[in-house]
């Protein structure tokens, strides 16, 4: 784009915003807040995040890239508990993440000194959504950038999800995802059906889809982070056990694999029939 | 405080505010104690029957020897299906009760449904434990919730929280704490638990000076809440305390025509 000189002092390129994206506080002509927009952009090219609600409880999952040899695994963390029942998972800027993190820490905190119950998931997610929302309004606050799945097992509501972008909108899902691999991950999850599925069989749909999604960058290596709560955590949200998930995830790419023959196979018989069309005469 | 040499009702113009004329008896407003708080002496009971929970209480409100109200209401609503019963200095539970009506409501919007008991019971106890130097607070809060079903959670002076199924408080419970624990059954039946509170109400109001008045009644089940109150000719226990003039006769003109019954046996 052009180089413009603004002030002799400061360099600004030229870019969609074009003048409306100096700050959070400034709508452009068009209605949109481009500095909300940008913090999605954020969000857009970082690991998938994903959830899914099953018959018996709810799953999280995400793929993160290992960016150097010399990391303690199991150090960089994506997951966290935020109550007994309630787990949050971040993509996008990490330190802005871990913030939200502890804000809603703090919150299912307050709220069951106060209230004597512990938070329900819609209520928490609300709260931060409205958290996330007040950085997108005053000239001194930049947008969190970054989405968040919180996930929920209530008493009175069973299992919830609910996503939150930049700009602090929230939704509850049945299954939901966010950053790069979104559109596979929605895809695949549409196709599921994981309603009518026990968090265990889903466990097993959830680590395929995240290996799906991290197809383009195959030679890159990755590890999962996934996380239920169901009956088989004790209705608590936990960590999947590390036995499970190798197991699931060699499975997950056993089957992968398979799939990924069987599409190449189809291909070949396709452009066989077509050669056998053309010779016969 | 040492109490007043009788003064003489004074007869100036200004001073007509003084003077009170009730009946033939002139009293003077001078010689009454204002300093003393309004209490709700009180009867306060609730009841876990099957089905639902009942509330009952008696209606009289006093200062000292002044009776303020002698149809008060000590039931009061903090949500759709919660109430709470006040005992104590009557200053001090209703602004509890104010306040808890003021978070439960913030609580019910955000949940979106029913508010559970147990939030208006932790945040009365909030108040009474935190501020328990300050305050003369006593308090029921009883209600049902679709998760739990009905409850009674008894909060008295010191801050501790209790869920039980049949609870007393106030002045006048000391009274009807025998009947209670002799009477009391678990799964009653709507009706039986009515008439067992009515008569443990009306022994309490017999024998406590702090108590009486009309009985009021509260039931809450799931699909509603329904009031009504046993006036003080309808108790199985009948009190002599609407009759002035009952100071003039002696012990044996138990005269039915003036519908002054003394209750002597």
């Amino acid at each position: 784009g052009d180089v413009y000189k603004r002030q002799g002092l400061r360099i600004c390129y030229k870019m969609a915003g074009s003048g409306y994206d100096y700050d959070v506080s400034t709508l452009s002509p068009e209605g949109k807040i481009y500095q909300v927009e940008y913090a999605m952009k954020a969000t857009e090219n970082s690991s998938t995040i994903m959830g899914m609600v099953c018959k018996d409880g709810v799953l999280l999952g995400t793929e993160k890239l290992i960016v150097s040899e010399m990391m303690v695994s199991g150090s960089d963390r994506r997951v966290y508990s935020v109550t007994k029942q309630i787990g949050m998972v971040i993509t996008g800027l990490l330190p802005d993440g871990r913030c939200l993190i502890d804000r809603a820490k703090e919150e299912s905190a307050s709220f069951q000194k106060q209230y004597g119950i512990p938070i329900t998931g819609k209520v928490l997610a609300d709260r931060i959504a409205q958290f996330m929302h007040m950085n997108t309004i005053y000239l001194w606050a930049r947008p969190y950038g970054c989405n968040i799945i919180i996930a929920s097992l209530d008493e009175g509501t069973g299992p919830a999800l609910h996503l939150i972008d930049p700009s602090g909108q929230c939704f509850g899902y049945f299954g939901c995802a966010a950053g790069k691999g979104r559109q596979i991950a929605r895809n695949e999850i549409e196709k599921l059906g994981s309603k009518n599925l026990t968090c265990k069989e889903c466990a097993f749909h959830l680590a395929k889809i995240l290996h799906k999604c991290h197809e383009e960058m195959k030679e890159k290596k990755f590890e999962l982070e996934m996380s239920w709560i169901c009956p088989e955590s004790g209705m608590v949200h936990q960590m999947l056990p590390k036995d499970i998930q190798k197991e699931l995830e060699a499975r997950a790419q056993e089957t992968l694999e398979k799939e990924a023959m069987a599409d190449v196979q189809s291909q070949i018989m396709k452009n066989i029939n077509i050669c056998l069309l053309y010779t016969s005469d | 405080r040492p109490p007043r040499s009788t003064p003489k009702p004074s007869s100036a113009a200004s001073d007509v505010y003084k003077r009170q004329v009730h009946g033939d008896y002139l009293i003077d407003m001078e010689s009454i104690d204002w300093s003393q708080p309004i209490r709700d002496g009180t009867t306060i009971m609730a009841v876990v029957y099957d089905g639902g929970v009942m509330l009952g209480a008696d209606s009289r409100t006093t200062g000292g020897a002044l009776i303020y109200n002698r149809v008060s209401d000590k039931i009061e609503p903090i949500h759709k299906r919660i109430f709470c019963l006040r005992s104590g200095a009557s200053a001090h539970t209703q602004k509890i009760a104010q306040l808890c009506r003021l978070y439960i409501g913030q609580l019910g919007s955000e949940l979106e449904e029913t508010p559970p008991v147990y939030s208006a019971a932790k945040i009365i106890q909030s108040f009474i434990y935190n501020y328990k130097s300050f305050l003369s607070a006593a308090m029921i809060c009883a209600g049902w919730d679709p998760i739990k079903g009905p409850q009674i959670y008894t909060i008295p002076l010191g801050g501790t929280l209790v869920r039980e199924n049949i609870a007393t408080g106030g002045s006048g419970s000391a009274y009807m704490s025998g009947f209670c624990d002799t009477h009391y059954k678990a799964g009653m039946t709507r009706k039986e638990c009515r008439d067992f509170m009515i008569q443990s109400i009306s022994l309490a109001m017999f024998r406590d000076s702090s108590s009486g008045g009309i009985i009021r009644l509260l039931d809450i089940t799931k699909d509603g809440v329904s009031r009504e109150y046993i006036s003080h000719d309808q108790l199985p226990l009948k009190q002599n305390n609407y009759s002035q003039s009952c100071l003039l006769y002696t012990s044996d003109a138990a005269d039915e025509g003036l519908g002054v019954d003394l209750g002597g046996r």
